[in-house]
């Protein structure tokens, strides 16, 4: 068996390894695009289906924890209907980095076989060290995700409450603060809180003003003594 | 009247202020025009009126109107806070449709039952009454008169109305809506404890290292409570709390344990965990040994139902569901042996890691553990098994009667304690934890109340289902209701309570002060005072009887429910109820109204009328020309002083924020049955359980058993039923705070979003939600506070116009009979289908 | 105020009271308004029941938060002001609380929200903290937002200004 299939194998690659002697290069050419097409398709295909909230919540951890956070926030049902499933959120839209993302996901494979999560228990002790990921890359892209729905150029401030208005208009548009900044925990629930704080406790127009004197300028007070040590050295 | 001068300095200092700031003051911003008497608000105290926590608030009267209340920063229930109902306390008295006057169904100049309801004279209310409570009287005797009462009655109404019943017209057909609340923790603390009532309190709060909520949204209905907890777990991080429920409500915010069970299988979770307790060899042998004993219960006991239900016939012990057996350490820890983790995790859908955390908690010997519930234990067709086998944890472990730790039954009514319980308005029940059909307790009760031998009948009567079928089957034909808004609060109410309203047979009196489901469905409605509109007291659940005086005055011609009964039995003579035996052998009683022999006793009458604090008014006292409220609870309380249910003298509540009972020698109790904290325990034993003859608590051996009615193809969601935040009860009181209304505007269904989904059902959508019992209609909503799991839906039942009890199955606890409003099987349909 | 009239006047004031309940409740239900002399028993579904008392009858939808961060006046000072804004979706749990993140002290001045008030600095023994007593951290146990609907009857509550003596 072991030996046919050998056989079979090595007068296969006989075959392809040698230029064409009775097919005409057309074939070849028009035969290469169609199996690329095939392979290509195929593979895209299959990455657009783990790019699916279906697959998502094939898995129990994703089913009972975060989507079913998700099913009462406003981006699971809201007036106009339109929504946003994990992938839109999770999955970054241009290829390259959606590969790479891919690829990252590799690790959640490893977790799902050793069970890191299997629990609401262990998914509760994990919660704060799994949103960091994801607010450290939505950071890092400038709310990317965010932004493919939610421009801010195409906010309408006068479609908005006053207050949502004013304080778009303060830290997003001026670029202050990126989404994430302030709209943490707006699909799922929180992780503790504690030392995280909102995007708005240092307003643009109250920096460098009073800023190092709450609890946040610790790190300006730091910074500053700092800089005074070696006078004082 | 000239101004004075400190009120002269006080304007030119404020006019001087007022230049230096450079502003001008406005007319209306004058200071303090009229002078300070024209700012002035007469403050008194009262306890809230609302849930069974017991807060104290201060009320604000101004002219005869309450214009303003507040939490009662001296109150120790609540130290000053309220939750949002009670902040808005001060207009539930002022809905527009306040009753005002007697209204009777009347066609043609004469009471009619298709008649309309036409205002009447009290005189002529009470002569229709009067008439159709003899007729029936005649007709079949004290067993066709009924009479159902409340958690909301004061202290003095509940024990007026247990004499009038008992004593007056001989019926024990007198129950209180709490058989709806607590009965099943009222059987349960008798059947461990032979005695009623926690042991603990609410300081217990601040001495304990974890709380377990075993069916309690206490986050929304005990709101008060919930910052004492909040307080102790959020200001110390070792505390932890522990949220055991059928859904993910407001309480789970707080949890560290979150629990989500499948409905009925907290049985199991509860005998795991002493299976957990006695395997890893933390049982409290000591404590178990000196302190406790072991019983077997009944089990297969049946549903409460009709007794030609099919699931009542399949029963085999139903007629005996209280009965027990003893038995030993070794027979019980056999018996819990099969609840292991693995199988209770299968049973409940409840993860292992959660349930070994939990039962941690209990079997850590360092840990203090405070467990807390209500409706979700005692609204259980196994209510009474699920309140001992919680106390089963606290005596195997000890963890009992000291600070910190303690099994605490909490309570949905502001008096379903100290009116409901203690008084004795069970249909079986008389003062101070006696039972009518005890011999001894009904002379006793006989000789207190200074009648006859032999007036109170043995029988128990029908308690509260019971009274709702015997309407409908036309054996209960004179009815009475009184505070509390009983067609809206019934089980199964198309089938088994509406049909006997409107029995041709049955006359029904519904005394109010506003018009509810219940009024409309009577013949009579008589419109009651409420709250501060008279002077009462309360029981909370931590035994703290707390105190007020009238305040203002009663809108119309509306009186208290005290009035109205004390009045009304002057309609009657011992001749005409207690028949010629008693009177042969008694002549003296003879020719005398009710009301000589009840409340003219030469007890209830000795205080006078002047009595009244100075400055207070008593409507009850002018009328009557004696202190009644005085009277009527100095000889209620000789029931219980040198019998554990001690209580102070009655001005001294006027003075202070509610006291503990027993109070003895001027001092409360905060934990009973340790020695050092309860003076009733005799010295040298450490802890005493004085209840039961032994001294001894029981540990109850009881399986799992299956509700009586689960989802199924036909009907296959579980309908959970309950309360909101901002309405309390039947909402007749919060949704005519405009405030409140406005914050929770209607009922609806409570459902996940995957279940809305599969049925075509849009968030908001309306919808039919159907049993095999009736149907109503109401509104999606598949968001907010509470989360729940696929297969289950929640509905609020204080929306009038959404009567979620015409859904519900009328099955009780078979031996508290308490009615399981938590657990039933329904469809949810789009309204077009 | 009507408890304390003269016997005489009770029925007229009474009578007058019906009409003004009944008329505007009507007005409010069924949008028309009747000066007819008031049925004593006036049906508001909500609060009554249906008629017939267990009909079963077309739901309204749900109300509408009021979402217009217009600050309400209270009733009377001691009365937790109600939320005038959004709080779709805020998590007020064990791990965070949303309605801090923009009514604490420190945070005010950015969020340009109004700070809690002094008294829930206090624990329970009206001891003053440096932050929100842990007592008060359920924010919502006591704050709501309304709908904007209307009430279902009148309600007579009157301010203290409006009783008592006048200057």
């Amino acid at each position: 068996m072991i030996a046919r299939l050998r056989t079979l194998l090595v007068g296969f690659w006989h075959v392809v390894s040698r230029p064409s002697a009775y097919l005409p290069l057309g074939f070849l050419t028009l035969g290469g695009f169609v199996c690329g097409v095939v392979f290509w398709g195929g593979f895209n295909t299959a990455l657009e289906l783990t790019n699916t909230e279906k697959f998502c919540i094939s898995c129990h951890e994703m089913r009972d924890n975060v989507y079913q956070e998700l099913t009462q926030t406003i981006h699971f049902s809201n007036r106009s209907g339109v929504r946003a499933s994990c992938p839109d959120c999770h999955v970054p839209h241009n290829w390259t980095d959606k590969i790479a993302r891919k690829m990252q996901a590799s690790k959640e494979v490893w977790g799902k076989i050793f069970g890191t999560i299997a629990t609401r228990e262990k998914f509760l002790g994990m919660r704060l060290e799994l949103a960091k990921h994801e607010w450290a890359r939505l950071k890092a892209n400038d709310s990317l995700e965010c932004r493919n729905c939610h421009s801010a150029a195409a906010m309408d401030f006068t479609k908005q409450t006053r207050r949502a208005a004013d304080i778009h208009s303060r830290f997003l548009v001026t670029r202050e603060k990126t989404c994430i900044d302030c709209h943490k925990g707006i699909a799922h629930q929180l992780p503790d809180m504690t030392g995280i704080e909102p995007g708005w406790k240092e307003a643009p127009e109250l920096q460098g003003r009073q800023s190092w004197l709450h609890g946040h300028g610790g790190a300006d007070l730091t910074a500053i003594l700092a800089e005074l040590r070696p006078s004082l050295d | 009247m000239s101004p004075s001068r400190r009120d002269l300095l006080k304007a030119q200092a404020a006019g001087i202020a007022a230049l230096a700031a450079n502003v001008t003051l406005p007319a209306g911003a004058q200071p303090v025009p009229g002078g300070v008497d024209a700012l002035q608000i007469k403050w008194s105290k009262a306890p809230c009126r609302f849930c069974g926590t017991g807060c104290g608030v201060m009320v604000g009267v101004k002219d005869g109107r309450v214009i303003a209340t507040h939490g009662d920063m001296k109150a120790e229930v609540n130290r000053g806070l309220n939750c949002v109902k009670g902040y808005f306390l001060s207009k539930i008295m002022y809905g527009a449709d306040r009753l005002t006057r007697p209204l009777l169904r009347k066609k043609n100049g004469a009471f009619a039952k298709d008649g309309e309801f036409t205002p009447v004279s009290w005189d002529e209310a009470f002569d229709v009454m009067a008439a159709k409570a003899k007729e029936t009287l005649k007709a079949k005797g004290p067993t066709a008169l009924g009479m159902f009462g409340s958690g909301q009655w004061t202290i003095f109404e509940g024990y007026a109305a247990t004499k009038l019943m008992r004593a007056g017209f001989r019926s024990n057909n007198l129950d209180p809506n709490a058989r709806h609340c607590m009965a099943s923790a009222a059987y349960a603390f008798m059947r461990t404890f032979g005695m009623d009532e926690p042991m603990g309190c609410y300081d217990d709060f601040e001495h304990a290292d974890a709380f377990v909520l075993w069916g309690s949204n206490m986050a929304e209905m005990h709101p008060i409570l919930w910052t004492r907890i909040a307080d102790r777990r959020l200001g110390h991080p070792h505390v932890k709390v522990a949220v055991l429920s059928t859904y993910t409500q407001r309480s789970s915010d707080l949890a560290d344990i979150p629990i989500v069970f499948k409905p009925g299988t907290d049985l199991a979770i509860l005998n795991y965990i002493a299976n957990h307790i006695i395997t890893t060899g933390r049982v409290n042998r000591d404590f178990v040994d000196r302190h406790a004993t072991f019983v077997k219960g009944a089990v297969e006991i049946g549903y409460g139902l009709r007794p030609d239900d099919p699931r009542e016939v399949r029963a085999k012990k139903a007629a005996d569901a209280g009965a027990t057996t003893p038995i030993d350490f070794a027979a019980y820890a056999a018996f819990v042996k099969d609840y292991t983790l693995e199988k209770t995790s299968a049973l409940t859908g409840v993860e292992p890691g959660f349930l070994r955390q939990l039962a941690e908690l209990y079997a850590d010997p360092r840990r203090k553990v405070v467990s807390l519930w209500t409706m979700g234990f005692n609204q259980h067709v196994r209510g009474v098994w699920a309140n001992q086998l919680v106390y089963n944890l606290h005596l195997l472990t000890g963890k009992i009667s000291e600070p910190g730790n303690s099994p605490f039954s909490l309570t949905g009514q502001p008096s379903a304690c100290g009116t409901a319980r203690e008084v004795g308005t069970f249909a079986h029940r008389l003062p101070a934890d006696m039972t009518v059909t005890n011999p001894e307790h009904r002379r006793h009760a006989e000789e207190i109340w200074r009648i006859p031998a032999g007036v109170i009948p043995e029988r128990p009567g029908y308690h509260a289902v019971e009274q709702d079928r015997a309407l409908r089957d036309g054996k209960l034909n004179f009815y009475w209701i009184q505070v509390n808004n009983n067609l809206q609060a019934s089980p199964n109410n198309t089938a088994e309570a509406y049909p006997g309203y409107r029995n041709p047979e049955n006359f029904i009196v519904v005394s109010d002060a506003y018009p509810t489901v219940t009024a409309l469905a009577a013949d009579l409605i008589l419109p009651a005072a409420m709250w501060v509109e008279k002077e009462g007291a309360y029981g909370n659940a931590e035994r703290r009887t707390h105190v007020w005086h009238q305040l203002v005055a009663a809108p119309g011609e509306a009186r208290s429910d005290l009035w109205q009964m004390m009045e009304f039995s002057k309609r009657f003579t011992t001749d005409e109820v207690w028949g010629a035996e008693i009177l042969d052998a008694n002549p003296d009683y003879r020719g005398k109204t009710l009301f000589d022999v009840l409340f003219r006793n030469g007890q209830i009458d000795r205080f006078a009328a002047g009595e009244v604090e100075a400055g207070y008014d008593n409507a009850e006292a002018r009328y009557f020309g004696f202190y009644v409220q005085k009277g009527l609870f100095e000889e209620y309380a000789a029931f219980g002083r040198g019998h554990g249910h001690d209580l102070a003298p009655y001005d001294t509540y006027h003075a202070v924020r509610g006291l503990r009972w027993p109070v003895v020698e001027g001092k409360e109790t905060l934990w009973r049955y340790r020695e050092g904290l309860d003076p009733y325990v005799k010295p040298g034993r450490g802890v005493e359980f004085y209840g039961n003859k032994d001294g001894k608590a029981r540990i109850l051996a009881v399986p799992y058993e299956p509700p009586a009615e689960s989802p199924d193809g036909e009907y296959d969601l579980w309908l959970v039923t309950g309360r909101v935040l901002e309405h309390w009860h039947s909402g007749s009181m919060t949704m005519r705070v405009p405030e409140l209304y406005k914050a929770f505007t209607g009922a609806r269904v409570f459902m996940h979003p995957d279940d809305a989904r599969a049925r075509g059902l849009n968030q908001g959508a309306e919808v039919r939600v159907v049993s095999r019992r009736g149907e109503m209609r109401s509104r999606v909503e598949t968001r907010g506070r509470n989360r729940m799991p696929p297969g289950v839906v929640f509905v609020p039942w204080f929306d009038a116009s959404q009567l979620i009890n015409k859904v519900t199955l009328d099955a009780t606890d078979p031996i508290s009979k308490q009615t399981d409003f938590k657990k039933c099987a329904v469809r949810i349909l789009p309204v077009s289908a | 105020m009507r408890g304390q009239d003269p016997a005489g006047l009770r029925v007229t004031a009474m009578r007058t009271l019906f009409a003004l309940g009944l008329a505007g409740w009507l007005a409010l239900i069924f949008g028309i308004a009747s000066a007819q002399q008031a049925d004593p028993v006036r049906i508001v579904p909500r609060l009554t029941g249906t008629a017939p008392p267990m009909a079963s009858e077309h739901i309204p939808p749900l109300g509408r938060p009021i979402v217009d961060d217009v600050r309400r006046m209270r009733n009377y000072p001691e009365q937790p002001p109600v939320i005038p804004h959004s709080i779709d979706g805020y998590q007020l749990t064990l791990n965070a609380n949303r309605c801090m993140d923009c009514h604490r002290r420190e945070f005010t001045e950015g969020s340009g929200a109004p700070m809690i008030s002094v008294t829930h600095f206090q624990d329970r023994d009206g001891q003053v903290l440096s932050d929100v007593t842990p007592r008060r951290y359920f924010c919502t146990a006591c704050h709501v937002q309304q709908t904007d609907v209307a009430p279902l009857v009148p309600n007579t509550f009157q301010d203290a200004h409006d009783v008592g003596r006048k200057p």
